[in-house]
């Protein structure tokens, strides 16, 4: 009896450890969680998403309007950001005459005598990314995808967008636009606004 | 034998009677943070602290002291003595995994407070602040500053904490992209003033006629900006650093420290302790992640800006 009971003990504990050594998983669920996030692919969807469909964006003079006639429905109307915090980010159309054409940006003035900074040098950072308001935080487990989202997307501007029109803008040409604005609700600047550019087309 | 199974029957039913008074004494959340060594730390500790406590919680803060194995004990202790909810700041992403497990384990959620841990399913929300997009700024202003040319130091910060990770690659994202910006050295002072300005000091022996300094946190770059002017150089060198400390903000005051990005640990304490309290009041459903803006500060914007981002 003694030795029946040693064995039975013996059985438990060594189906015990047994069980919880050896884990069961499905070869699908293996493959897709070590399947890397494709930011490059990502981002060029994202970026021919944003060329095609731009309803939503407003014209800068229209956004510092309502900026200025009601600051805060007009950050919780048009503003996106994926953080929490002061700055939001806006998407805007529309066109402009160029004024100066600097090393780092080429600036218009729009029909209401706004200024508007095209980034042409200095294109970083996650203003494009969040005014789409394509992307979801709760998506991605990884900050690390979120951010290489913003790179490549940078990079399309950078390599493909920016050097054709650097190399024919001229002060007067009229150019039209598409693209994000950051603002900061809590120290808000409206003169002379920095656009990150998506589009920018010279118009003849 | 039956006396004394009658007395041992009536003194488990007493053991069983719900105590009349443990409903009138106050939950209690347990504040774990790295250091207390470092003002930005303890400024974060004690404004989860006292939000808890407005909320009616006893609170009381656990100092990991940069240590995984102090930090293990302080959890040991915050389960056995029954705090209900941990709001922590990790001491190691990787290395605290295990201690967030045992929490989840024992009921306990823990929220992550600007440090994150290498899981997905351990936290029950991690509070943090962009740095990687700050380090973008901090990345195109420094080579604004240095005119896109010069030789340069990178001084980084905990190499077991994330947000080394994220800031040096913020930065690198920008600066990389400019051939004629050189990055002579880079080493670790582990977020610490002292060893900051002994690793610049060791550092200057070697490079001596640097443009820049970009140190991954304020009190790294305040340490390197004392061996910057022990050295005689102070002038002649951009200082840049990250957390909007306070003698950071009046460092760029006084000229000394180029740009910082400031960080808003209220606004993450808060959240932190907030999601606690709706946590023991029912709530489960919390974001598993969420990150909270960083704004850069330079000489330009200096009076716009308190230390530690307070209004």
């Amino acid at each position: 009896m003694t030795k029946g009971i040693k064995y039975s003990i013996w059985v438990i504990v060594i189906a015990f450890i047994g069980y919880n050594s050896v884990y069961f998983k499905k070869l699908s669920e293996v493959k897709a969680a070590s399947e890397k996030f494709n930011a490059v692919d990502y981002a060029q969807r994202l970026y021919a998403a944003l060329t095609t469909s731009s309803e939503k964006a407003i014209t800068p003079d229209q956004l510092i309007n309502e900026l200025r006639s009601d600051k805060a429905k007009a950050f919780n109307q048009y503003g996106k950001a994926l953080a929490i915090g002061s700055t939001r980010y806006f998407m805007v159309k529309g066109s402009g005459v160029v004024k100066a054409i600097t090393e780092n940006e080429v600036v218009l003035s729009t029909a209401n005598k706004n200024e508007l900074h095209i980034a042409t040098e200095f294109v970083f950072g996650n203003a494009i990314r969040d005014a789409s308001a394509q992307v979801n935080l709760n998506d991605f487990t990884n900050t690390a995808d979120l951010n290489n989202i913003s790179s490549e997307v940078n990079k399309i501007i950078r390599n493909k967008v920016l050097p054709p029109f650097k190399s024919t803008v001229k002060t007067g040409d009229a150019v039209a636009f598409t693209g994000a604005v950051g603002l900061n609700r809590e120290h808000l600047d409206l003169n002379g606004m920095e656009l990150m550019p998506i589009n920018l087309n010279i118009v003849k | 034998m039956k006396r004394i199974t009658f007395i041992c029957l009536v003194l488990l039913l007493a053991a069983c009677k719900p105590n009349a008074n443990n409903n009138s004494r106050p939950k209690k959340v347990a504040v774990v943070v790295s250091t207390l060594n470092n003002p930005w730390f303890v400024f974060l500790a004690q404004t989860a602290a006292a939000q808890a406590q407005n909320l009616g919680y006893e609170v009381k803060i656990f100092d990991s002291q940069n240590n995984t194995a102090t930090e293990t004990d302080n959890f040991e202790n915050a389960i056995a003595s029954g705090y209900k909810a941990i709001l922590f700041n990790p001491t190691d992403a990787n290395g605290s995994v295990v201690n967030v497990n045992k929490a989840k384990a024992a009921g306990v959620p823990v929220f992550c407070m600007d440090r994150e841990v290498n899981s997905a399913t351990g936290p029950t929300s991690q509070i943090l602040s962009d740095s990687y997009s700050g380090c973008i700024e901090l990345g195109k202003y420094f080579v604004q500053q240095l005119n896109k040319k010069g030789k340069y130091v990178e001084i980084l910060g905990l190499v077991a904490d994330n947000n080394t990770w994220s800031r040096s690659k913020g930065f690198h994202s920008v600066v990389d992209l400019y051939p004629g910006l050189q990055m002579v050295a880079q080493q670790s002072a582990d977020f610490d003033r002292n060893k900051g300005m002994e690793v610049m000091e060791s550092i200057l022996q070697a490079h001596p006629d640097i443009s820049g300094v970009f140190c991954g946190n304020d009190a790294m770059a305040m340490g390197a900006y004392q061996a910057l002017a022990a050295a005689g150089k102070a002038s002649q060198v951009k200082v840049i650093g990250f957390d909007g400390a306070e003698d950071a903000i009046q460092g760029i005051k006084d000229g000394k420290i180029t740009a910082t990005c400031m960080q808003f640990p209220q606004v993450m304490a808060q959240t932190a302790a907030n999601y606690a309290d709706a946590w023991c009041k029912g709530k489960r459903d919390f974001p598993k992640k969420i990150q909270v803006g960083v704004e850069m500060v330079t000489g330009k914007n200096i009076n716009e800006y308190m230390a530690y981002g307070k209004k």
